[in-house]
């Protein structure tokens, strides 16, 4: 029996995050920690299981063992299935030589054979490096409607940031007219969110010629979307009005940490009709001693905590020892703080210890952002 | 391994009845994102076992609902793994088996079918990180035809309840068995865990069959003592014991004390598995108050805690003050509510300003799915 997918997802998930080191030294962006118990790539994947995309190619290159060993069969995201569901795909060598991917788009060029294994009329294309909730069902049927070859959502986000993104102009009937990766002068505040919606047969069509092309960079952004604008192709924008963000340097990954605390978070992790789902590591409860105190934080298991704590993202396996205070910051798991060390406006990367005494960071007005490695030991004195 | 493990997920004692009325006793939630059996089947697979039969005869819904095919402890294997046994017409038409000798017939096919020399069989009555493979090394050590798992400690074990003593000599041979309502003071407490040989088990069951035999205590055990070599394995971890309310109240707040967690969950070749949910972090609003408390994720806490144990994805709300209890799964509690010493099932609604007070050894106990 000939059988088929509707959906095809692509993740872009190779990328170095090099404006995130040291979180991404040894480690992928996507797998880098997020939230107390993600990874940033769970919000993608998640996304697509809740969208009701049940096959997901997952292109890696950078430092991909930690990926890898993280996405493992799919299981955590229902994605361990006899037909369909998550498949790693690395760069490779065939028959005519091999290559690294040339670019976001010569990633999906090269995996071609896999996406017709599934015989999709749609292929969405993702990255793995985003935080939102986003339902692609409806964006998808946004594009069926249109009768789209292509379809981009967008953002609209405040002029003077405009120029950071790429830039859409669209007539009144959503239909994009005009193209601009990261303009100086922006005609529109219409940003691209690098979530593509493409029929099979056009995308199979403009990455051959793209491919054919021997300066492009092979970027989707930059190269396939204008070649497609110039071909005349439908394009349209669908405007999405969630929460998105780029965690793509240090302080927005550190901001959109801070957007999942409070009564009513801007990010709300807790959300039933929306789960992010994430592979489970086992630790025994949080327990929290006789002098913690904790304000505004999200805590997540395996914890011991008798130290003051507030406006912060624990992970978890941390040790917060008696008198320690931490304020505005991100920790990640199997960090320890010793007595009276006080943390304030930091990132802490995975298996640190700050010793007794120790002085990290300081005040968020006034101090830039600390950001400690993984591994690093801070003896008492001043960072 | 050489050894097959085999858990009986009931326990028909009626001082627990308030916590199994619509659960099986191993399927009761336990250190607030546990349930019983998940210590049982960790210690089995910690020890090496790799065959494993869950045996339940009643309400075993939320058991097979939570363990599945065991694949949290990587059980789900091709030719090994977990199987929950439930009941089937055996003794005909009594469909539930009160003793462990009877759910061992009603299974002699699942015993017969594997092939390890060894056979482990356990109540879940006594909870704690244990060590099979030591008592197994014994078993075979000391030539013993039956060891038996006994504990001088038996933490939160209920006064007045009927216990199994056993009587030993200085090698911890078992020389007597006794029933006690009381528990004498330093004796050595059975905790209905057992290994002996697999072939020997079928024989036994064979000829119990035959006979009509019931107990494997009376039956089994006891005629053994004189002519056969029936040993005690001492256990030195510390057993908590869940055979009351209260016990259930005192052996949950017994994790607030850090030795007691470090044994149980802080053994890092002994890890408890439990089946993952997907909660998010616990979230402390900016009011929260929360000391010496145990607090699973996926929870919101904005009002203060204190000595209690909160399981997953409860909600407390501002001014409330929770003490001394255990609060299970999806509860929620109302702004400006008291309690204190009060054990509340899952999914239990206390609303605003709600006053609920028991005592460490009577709990204010509140059904499941209840609202106050």
């Amino acid at each position: 029996m000939a059988r088929k997918k509707k959906c095809v997802a692509m993740l872009l998930a190779g990328g170095q995050g090099s404006r995130l080191a040291p979180l991404t030294e040894n480690v992928a962006k996507p797998a880098v920690p997020f939230g107390g118990r993600y990874r940033i790539i769970d919000f993608s994947l998640s996304n697509c299981v809740n969208s009701g995309i049940d096959t997901v190619g997952v292109l890696t290159q950078y430092q991909p063992l930690e990926l890898n060993d993280y996405l493992g069969t799919g299981d955590p995201w229902d994605l361990d299935l006899n037909y369909g569901g998550l498949h790693v795909l690395p760069p490779y060598q065939a028959a005519k030589g091999g290559d690294w991917f040339k670019g976001t788009a010569n990633a999906i060029y090269q995996n071609l054979k896999f996406i017709s294994n599934y015989n999709p009329d749609y292929i969405l294309v993702l990255s793995g490096d985003h935080i939102y909730k986003m339902n692609y069902d409806i964006m998808l049927e946004e594009h069926i409607k249109n009768d789209a070859d292509c379809t981009i959502a967008v953002m609209d986000v405040p002029l003077e940031e405009a120029s950071r993104f790429g830039i859409m102009s669209c007539d009144e009937t959503g239909r994009i007219t005009e193209f601009a990766e990261k303009p100086a002068h922006p005609k529109s505040t219409l940003a691209s969110m690098g979530v593509y919606v493409f029929s099979t047969d056009k995308l199979a069509k403009y990455l051959e010629l793209d491919e054919q092309n021997p300066d492009s960079d092979n970027d989707f952004g930059k190269n396939v979307i204008p070649l497609m604008l110039e071909a005349g192709e439908k394009l349209h924008a669908y405007l999405y009005k969630g929460y998105w963000r780029d965690v793509g340097t240090l302080s927005s990954y550190w901001s959109a940490n801070m957007d999942t605390l409070g009564e009513d978070p801007e990010l709300w992790l807790n959300d039933d009709g929306w789960r992010i789902y994430y592979r489970h590591d086992f630790h025994s409860p949080t327990y929290l001693g006789e002098n913690a105190s904790m304000h505004n934080c999200n805590c997540a298991a395996g914890n011991e905590i008798d130290g003051q704590v507030s406006d912060s993202v624990l992970g978890s396996n941390i040790t917060i020892e008696e008198g320690a205070v931490v304020k505005d910051c991100v920790i990640m798991n199997n960090v320890v703080i010793e007595k009276g060390a006080e943390v304030e406006y930091a990132i802490i990367d995975r298996d640190v210890r700050i010793c007794a005494g120790a002085k990290v960071g300081g005040d968020k007005e006034n101090t830039e952002l600390t950001v400690l490695a993984a591994g690093t030991v801070v003896e008492a004195k001043e960072v | 391994m050489n050894m097959l493990g085999l858990i009986f997920a009931d326990e028909h004692s009626s001082d627990i009845s308030d916590l199994t009325t619509r659960r099986t006793f191993a399927a009761i939630p336990f250190g607030a994102r546990y349930r019983i059996i998940d210590f049982f089947i960790s210690n089995m697979t910690n020890s090496g076992v790799r065959n494993i039969g869950v045996i339940a005869t009643t309400k075993y819904e939320s058991l097979m609902g939570h363990v599945r095919y065991g694949g949290e402890w990587d059980l789900h294997r091709r030719k090994t793994g977990l199987t929950v046994l439930p009941p089937f017409s055996f003794f005909n038409g009594e469909e539930r088996y009160e003793n462990i000798l009877e759910a061992l017939q009603a299974n002699i096919n699942y015993i017969k079918e594997n092939s390890e020399p060894y056979v482990l069989f356990t109540t879940c009555s006594a909870i704690g990180n244990i060590d099979y493979s030591a008592m197994l090394e014994q078993h075979i050590e000391s030539g013993a035809r039956f060891t038996c798992l006994c504990t001088k400690d038996p933490t939160n074990k209920t006064e007045g309840m009927q216990t199994t003593e056993y009587v030993l000599d200085e090698d911890n041979r078992i020389e007597d068995i006794i029933i006690h309502h009381d528990m004498t003071p330093d004796a050595y407490v059975a905790t209905s865990t057992y290994i002996m040989g697999r072939e020997d088990l079928l024989d036994i069951l064979a000829d119990s069959l035959e006979k009509h035999k019931m107990s494997f205590r009376k039956d089994v055990l006891m005629p053994a003592l004189k002519d056969s070599k029936v040993m005690a394995y001492v256990t030195d971890e510390k057993l908590l014991y869940v055979d009351s309310v209260a016990s259930y109240l005192k052996s949950n707040l017994d994790l607030l004390d850090s030795s007691m967690r470090k044994e149980l969950f802080g053994q890092e070749l002994r890890p408890i598995i439990t089946r993952a949910g997907n909660s998010s972090p616990a979230y402390y609003g900016e009011e929260s108050k929360s000391t010496n408390s145990i607090i699973a994720a996926g929870s919101v806490i904005e009002g203060t805690v204190r000595n209690s144990v909160i399981f997953r994805n409860v909600r407390i709300k501002k001014g409330a003050v929770v003490e001394n209890c255990v609060i299970n799964q999806d509860c929620t509690i109302g702004e400006g509510a008291v309690l204190n010493y009060a054990v509340l099932d899952k999914n239990v609604m206390i609303n605003d300003k709600r006053l609920l007070s028991g005592y460490v050894t009577h709990p204010f106990f509140v059904k499941k799915d209840s609202v106050i």
